[in-house]
């Protein structure tokens, strides 16, 4: 479906519909938590999404027609053939039946399986690697503090940013 | 542990949020009329202004909607419809009482993901109709979003943190004692700045501000306008009927029955977000947004903190 | 359908109103709004959800195409009318609310409008993002907007790279209507030419209403509603001509709740800076000169002239024809009236400013189209 639209929008939130349904499936798999995050993150995601590629590219409701398809019949082709196989797999597999019980919690389960002892660890380094994210966005504008008053902090900005809402 | 309401009570939660919201839009548009034109010359005058509201929605369902050159309608439309629908998706989790029409193990995250719906429905609105204006309207929702939603979060974090639970019934019979608001105060407010800000009403206004001509609604007319701007009164009694179980107590009170506190208490708090549309004036988000990310923010997480520390003592 | 067309009686009872004014036109439009406030009419702010289109002001030749395109992106049922003079606003308003509920259900289908004519070519934006441009026309009909004035913008998003005024806003490429004279300016010209008797009061008070009513407007756009509401409430008062005695005590409380108001200090504190320097170079006289500063502090100086003009209302003294006539806006020079100026500082004030304010650097300096006609006619007697 992605594919098949001309524009960034409609291509963009066709996606967050293939997204909520993954978010639907892992609420079928009994995980509560991790669907509804998958929901609530992909949501806002998809949205900011949209609003960089209207930066990018403005044209309200794609009034400049875009093609993201190329080589169609190869493409249609291809998907056709993985699509039955999947489902003949889905089908045809002789699934194991259920042994033991639902745990009271599964999201709790699952953290553990996945991460064992490591969870702070991976916590902090989350932290840490949307602190680079910030940092490097800091280092890369053009309108830094360095680029306003000079390489040591003193001079007079040369052009004052836009005013913020806390008084300096 | 909230108790599961019967399943009629599904089917009434659209008509009530909306009944619901056309009475606190009643009550707005008297506060407006008395500002605009001063105060109302007899009671006839004031039942006329309180019915604007419900005159408006006649007058909707009758026009013809617009449709501007290589518009995306269908997006528009659905943009428009995903706003009240959100709204009664999020209702679904709230307590009347200690009733709710279901009361999952996430309630608080469902709760915060309804939310998003309807902010990406927005952008969708302001998008659809190829018209510059209601897509500037688009972009100040975003940046409006970005700039109340992390202090949100966080503020929703608290009160889960406090019941040590995701569930709302949990949070609910955690302030059995006392209430949230108490040892919460800082994240109670922001909760309520966002709930405006969420509902895109009021201080919040921007991304329909009337230097945009009604932005995001600037091409809506006929049932796209009633779904989005009644959609916004929906969210609008349901993120302030929320801050009922999260911080003030639910149903828990005396000698009145539980679904009277919960009642009260929602009107309290819609009374005291109505009159303060009055006061505040609409906010720039160029102007916000660095309050909101340098003060907000750390407050929030201090509150956070403070809460977990004291949970941990317990 | 019986039940239908009663629902549409109801709803048309009290239709929602679509306000646009004309060069000329401030008088009428004045009276329309005290109408529509008398009879708690909501107002609309875009043709999408309007019921009533209301032009106020005689349309010429020049306006009929784009009133055309405004009229048609009312969607039906609806109705429009046009309030040539502030007299009529009554009987013609109500003429249209009767036509709009019997109105039959004819299916028109709703026109389109002109949408982008053309896609957008890139250009780098503040940060050096290669961003597409966007071209868009501010204008004539916007809420709280100048009458008459067309902006033609160039946008990133929503930040202004470019803006210029439309030729349509040049001196003496406005035209009003034969016999009208600039409303604001009116009292303060007959003063000049000696033609009429004007007393110091007439020209104070329509002075200090055209204050109130600048300051309401940027009110309005700041998104302070009722503050904007107050102003305007004394705007009416001013204008239908209440004792100085009476409505000084009042005038006293609105210009001082206005300039203590720490959010509105917040919301326009740094918007659109003119430095007297810059002002003066540009030939701009009036508040805007005085004010020496941003939005903020020309909002103040309209305040403290309201104050000012507000204790003498009813001087009867005749006016002093020293150094020439000055209206609410500056020194009425017939050659380059102080609208122009305040027309030849905006596009520089509004290159690099977001979307919301530019809209609040337009109103705070709030040029008036009237001044810029090409044959100042002999003012006459004010209708109405």
């Amino acid at each position: 479906m992605v594919f098949r639209f001309d524009s960034m929008a409609r291509a963009t939130y066709a996606l967050l519909l293939a997204l909520l349904c993954v978010g639907v499936d892992v609420l079928l798999l009994g995980l509560d938590y991790l669907g509804v995050v998958v929901v609530l993150m992909m949501t806002i995601e998809m949205a900011l999404m949209a609003a960089f590629m209207v930066m990018f590219m403005m044209n309200p409701a794609g009034l400049a027609p875009m093609s993201m398809t190329h080589n169609r019949r190869g493409a249609a082709l291809l998907s056709a053939v993985v699509f039955v196989a999947l489902a003949a797999g889905a089908l045809l597999t002789p699934w194991p039946s259920r042994r033991g019980d639902v745990p009271p919690d599964p999201t709790r389960q699952l953290g553990r399986s996945l991460m064992g002892g490591q969870m702070l660890t991976m916590m902090v380094l989350g932290l840490a690697l949307f602190a680079t994210i910030v940092a490097s966005v800091v280092l890369a504008t053009r309108r830094g503090r360095y680029d306003r008053f000079g390489d040591d902090l003193r001079g007079r900005p040369a052009e004052p940013a836009a005013r913020g809402g806390l008084p300096r | 542990m909230a108790e599961a309401a019967p399943l009629w009570a599904a089917v009434v939660l659209p008509f009530a949020l909306a009944a619901a919201a056309c009475c606190a839009a009643s009550v707005d548009a008297l506060l407006a009329a008395s500002a605009r034109c001063g105060p109302a010359r007899g009671a006839r005058d004031a039942v006329s202004r309180a019915a604007t509201p419900l005159r408006a929605t006649v007058r909707l369902f009758a026009r013809r909607p617009r449709r501007t050159t290589a518009a995306d309608t269908a997006l528009t439309r659905l943009g428009a419809a995903v706003v009240p629908v959100a709204a009664v998706l999020a209702c679904a989790v709230l307590p009347w009482g200690f009733t709710s029409v279901t009361d999952p193990t996430v309630g608080v995250v469902w709760f915060n993901a309804m939310e998003a719906l309807a902010w990406a429905g927005v952008w969708l609105v302001g998008w659809g109709p190829n018209s510059t204006l209601s897509m500037i309207g688009g972009y100040r929702f975003l940046a409006q979003g970005l700039a109340y939603e992390l202090p949100h979060m966080f503020a929703l974090t608290t009160a889960a943190l406090g019941a040590e639970s995701l569930r709302v019934g949990d949070v609910v019979a955690a302030q059995s004692g006392l209430w949230f608001v108490v040892w919460m105060p800082v994240a109670f407010v922001v909760y309520l700045l966002s709930a405006l800000g969420m509902s895109f009403w009021g201080p919040f206004g921007h991304p329909l501000g009337r230097d945009i001509a009604s932005g995001v609604a600037v091409e809506l007319g006929g049932v796209d306008r009633l779904l989005l701007l009644g959609g916004r009164w929906m969210l609008l009694v349901t993120t302030a009927g929320f801050s009922v179980p999260l911080f003030l107590g639910g149903g828990h009170g005396p000698l009145l029955p539980a679904w009277a506190w919960t009642l009260l208490k929602t009107g309290a708090v819609l009374a005291l977000l109505v009159t303060a549309r009055r006061v505040l004036p609409t906010a720039r988000m160029d102007r916000y947004l660095e309050p909101a990310w340098m003060v907000l923010i750390p407050l929030t997480l201090a509150q956070a903190l403070f809460v977990a520390v004291a949970v941990l003592d317990r | 359908m019986g039940v239908r067309s009663a629902l549409l009686r109801y709803a048309a009872r009290r239709p929602t109103v679509l306000a646009v004014a004309l060069p000329g036109g401030t008088a009428s439009r004045l009276a329309v709004e005290a109408e529509l406030c008398r009879r708690g009419l909501p107002a609309a702010d875009t043709p999408a959800d309007a019921d009533l289109l209301v032009v106020c002001g005689v349309p010429t030749h020049r306006d009929l195409p784009w009133l055309d395109r405004l009229g048609a992106a009312v969607p039906s049922p609806a109705s429009r009318v046009v309030v040539p003079a502030a007299g009529r606003a009554a009987d013609l308003l109500d003429t249209a609310t009767s036509l709009l509920g019997t109105a039959p259900l004819a299916y028109r289908p709703a026109p389109s409008d002109d949408g982008e004519p053309e896609t957008a070519r890139r250009g780098d934006d503040r940060d050096g993002l290669r961003l597409d441009r966007l071209r868009l026309t501010l204008g004539p009909a916007l809420p709280d907007w100048p009458a008459g004035l067309v902006l033609r913008l160039t946008l990133q998003g929503d930040l202004v790279q470019t803006a210029e005024t439309d030729t349509r806003c040049a001196v003496g490429r406005v035209v009003l209507p034969a016999g009208r004279a600039p409303f604001w300016d009116e009292p303060a010209l007959n003063a000049a030419s000696g033609g009429s008797f004007v007393t110091r009061g007439q020209v104070a008070r329509r002075c200090c209403a055209a204050h109130l009513d600048s300051a309401a407007r940027l009110l309005a756009v700041t998104g302070c509603d009722t503050l904007a509401a107050r102003c305007r409430r004394s705007r009416d008062t001013v204008l239908a001509g209440a004792p100085s005695a009476r409505i000084v005590g009042e005038l006293r409380a609105t210009t001082r709740r206005v300039a203590r108001s720490r959010t509105v200090r917040r919301a326009l504190a740094g918007v659109g800076p003119l430095p007297r320097r810059r002002a003066r170079a540009a030939g701009v006289t009036g508040p805007a000169l005085v004010a020496d500063g941003d939005s903020h502090d020309r909002l103040l100086v309209w305040m403290a002239e309201v104050e000012r003009f507000g204790a003498d209302l009813d001087d009867p003294r005749a006016p002093e024809t020293g150094g020439g006539a000055s209206g609410p806006r500056g020194v009425l020079d017939p050659a380059r009236p102080p609208s122009a100026a305040l027309l030849g500082v905006l596009p520089g004030l509004l290159a690099g400013v977001d979307f919301a304010a530019a809209r609040i650097i337009v109103a705070s300096l709030d040029p008036d189209l009237d001044e810029l006609t090409s044959s100042p006619d002999r003012p006459e007697t004010p209708h109405g």
